[in-house]
């Protein structure tokens, strides 16, 4: 049986941000978009098993509401916040480029062999989606401590 | 090891997201017709849940983001490495944690919005 191509770099590879020897926003949007994930999902799994201290009772809630209502808490939510806008964000230009919008026309490819989708349009993208997370955050954060 | 086309699995995984989106959106925008914590204390919670059309909004929201969470570390796991053995693990691994993740936050909800607290 022929042997399976492997992805020899495995977690090293996409976790470095420089692995084509120069770094760029395209790259640093991906490694975020995954790192965001990874977080959204493992704060969701805590969500779901903290609020299932509701069937325990008032004291118990209670309880389990104090962990978030310390300033560590505010700032861990803050973080959730920034992470949910960034991923959602970053998504909707993500699904927009897969249904072929802001990716450019295909053309020729010479030399330095710049590719039509890494254009402005999708840097421009990648910055607001990050002010937007940074905004977002700020706004969390007022609300909480405010 | 297919259970669906990969196509397929990706517009599910593209869907649930802008459900979710939008799910979230008014799950958060319930915290904010009140003041923030007032909104959080016990009270307050268990009438949030034992309004219906509320409950069935949650839990849609969670089997929306389990499938979306799942799939996302199902891909993130297959991009990281291949491999039939290894492939079936992940899928079948990711389906199981994603239904136990959907029974356990949907007993909450059942329990809770049906006053059984």
């Amino acid at each position: 049986m022929e042997k399976e191509p492997k992805a020899k770099e495995g977690i090293k590879g996409w976790i470095n941000p420089a692995k084509y020897r120069k770094f760029s926003i395209e790259r640093f949007a991906w490694i975020l978009m995954r790192i965001t994930g990874l977080g959204l999902l493992a704060y969701f799994i805590g969500h779901i098993y903290e609020t299932s201290h509701i069937l325990d009772g008032k004291a118990v809630w209670d309880a389990s509401l104090e962990m978030t209502q310390t300033t560590e808490g505010h700032i861990f939510l803050a973080l959730v916040i920034g992470m949910c806008v960034y991923h959602t964000g970053n998504g909707i230009r993500l699904m927009l480029g897969q249904m072929g919008y802001g990716i450019g026309k295909p053309a020729r490819p010479d030399y330095p062999y710049k590719p039509q989708s890494l254009n402005m349009k999708g840097k421009a993208c990648i910055y607001a989606t990050i002010g937007v997370a940074a905004l977002a955050m700020w706004y969390g954060i007022a609300v909480m401590f405010g | 090891m297919m259970i669906l086309k990969e196509s397929i699995v990706m517009k599910i995984h593209y869907g649930t997201a802008l459900g979710a989106v939008f799910l979230t959106v008014i799950h958060i925008l319930m915290r904010m017709t009140q003041d923030f914590h007032e909104s959080l204390q016990y009270e307050n919670v268990i009438a949030n849940y034992e309004m219906i059309g509320y409950a069935i909004m949650l839990e849609l929201l969670l089997i929306l983001i389990s499938v979306h969470g799942f799939n996302g570390l199902r891909v993130i796991l297959l991009e990281m490495k291949q491999g039939p053995t290894y492939e079936k693990v992940v899928t079948y691994g990711c389906i199981a944690s994603m239904a136990i993740l959907i029974a356990y936050g949907s007993r909450t909800i059942l329990l809770t919005s049906m006053g059984m607290v």
